[in-house]
């Protein structure tokens, strides 16, 4: 992210959050494309954002984020947050939680760009596989549960939410494995 | 503050902040989907109903507090569009059950239904007669109404915490349940709409712990 040219790294950000909040309307309406589409959108949109600016964000909260702990553990949060389908139509329905919303998930995408380069494998590990377990098990429920989860959706849609969370689970684990994989590849650090 | 210090505190700020807005959307952990959350709230605390004007299956106006002052009676409502397809045959259904095993049972005075229709534009009076004739409804026990004034419809939506969405085929998606207004006229439970046999249940441990 950090050789793409500065405009982009400047304005890109910002103009495809714009972009998002103008397909607000066709994204909300299903359940899918928003748990699938909008959700996952915001957070990667922070996630890009914090990496647009190399490490100057890491440093910037280095002194309150040790080992990126801090920060992963609010992100993990937000996406359990989002996941609880009460939260989900009160986001519809009400134009103050749709905007927490927003802040939230792009804050959550923002901090886990940050500390991911600061976090030790062990925690980063600690945090992806919670997080993918958990992701996985939402959708496994979205899929399988008889009853209507969400006001605002049809009992139908549930399907295809919860099959997107379960992409998005194995996509997040994905990337993790293959970070691992090239970490492994780079010469050991030195140990004491 | 050192820089673990502060982490430390920040870590401590982010829980504190996950454990408030799960246990705000919860209402307290009670439920993670919007209908548990009503149901928890409304048996939290009851709620009072409102002089909302009615029309029924008649042409007979009313009041929605009316079913405030029913004499030693309880009364269970649903919500429902005539014309819906779906979830509001289940509610039907389930009304229908009430009604034939309340009467089996010799409690069609103390058990009274409403069924309530959000699509006062659609639902006049003869298509809610029309309606109730189809089902069998006995029209003693069983009342059919929707609101006199369209204007009324979000304050008596609010109050049942239905929301109804325009599917774009020209009905309506919405949530359901099967309500209960107790003998004291507040609108006292919510149950699943296709579990009338636990609201009957819930009604029948009650009532027996009554003298008389």
């Amino acid at each position: 992210m950090n050789h793409a040219p500065a405009f982009i790294r400047i304005y890109g950000p910002g103009f495809a959050l714009a972009g998002l909040a103008m397909a607000r309307p066709w994204l909300e309406l299903t359940m899918a494309r928003h748990m699938g589409l909008e959700l996952p959108g915001l957070f990667v949109l922070g996630w890009i954002a914090a990496r647009c600016d190399g490490d100057r964000l890491t440093q910037a909260l280095a002194s309150w984020n040790a080992n990126g702990l801090p920060g992963l553990l609010f992100a993990t949060c937000v996406a359990g947050f989002w996941m609880v389908p009460a939260a989900l139509d009160s986001a519809v329905l009400h134009n103050g939680m749709a905007m927490g919303k927003v802040v939230s998930l792009v804050a959550a995408g923002l901090l886990a760009g940050a500390s991911w380069s600061a976090a030790a494998p062990a925690l980063l590990a600690f945090f992806v596989l919670n997080w993918f377990w958990m992701t996985l098990g939402a959708g496994l429920l979205y899929v399988e549960t008889p009853q209507q989860l969400c006001s605002v959706y049809l009992p139908d849609q549930q399907v295809h939410a919860g099959q997107a969370m379960m992409l998005w689970a194995t996509v997040g684990l994905g990337v993790w494995l293959a970070h691992v994989a090239q970490s492994c590849g780079d010469p050991p650090e030195p140990s004491s | 503050m050192t820089p673990g210090r502060r982490s430390v505190a920040s870590a401590f700020l982010v829980v504190a902040l996950a454990l408030g807005a799960f246990a705000g959307i919860t209402h307290g952990f009670a439920a993670v989907t919007s209908d548990g959350v009503r149901r928890a709230d409304i048996a939290r605390a009851p709620r009072v109903l409102p002089d909302l004007r009615l029309i029924d299956a008649d042409g007979r106006s009313l009041s929605l507090s009316d079913y405030g002052n029913l004499p030693a009676a309880v009364t269970f409502v649903s919500l429902v569009y005539v014309r819906c397809q779906s979830v509001c045959q289940t509610s039907a259904a389930g009304q229908s059950w009430l009604q034939a095993e309340t009467q089996a049972r010799g409690l069609a005075s103390s058990v009274r239904l409403l069924t309530l229709s959000f699509d006062p534009a659609n639902d006049t009076p003869q298509v809610l007669a029309e309606h109730a004739r189809r089902l069998g409804a006995d029209t003693d026990q069983w009342r059919f109404a929707t609101v006199r004034y369209a204007s009324d419809l979000p304050s008596l939506l609010k109050l049942f915490d239905v929301v109804v969405l325009p599917d774009g085929l020209g009905g309506y998606s919405h949530n359901a349940a099967l309500f209960l207004v107790g003998e004291d006229g507040r609108l006292r439970r919510a149950y699943d709409v296709d579990r009338p046999d636990l609201a009957l249940a819930d009604y029948l441990r009650t009532a027996q712990g009554r003298p008389g």
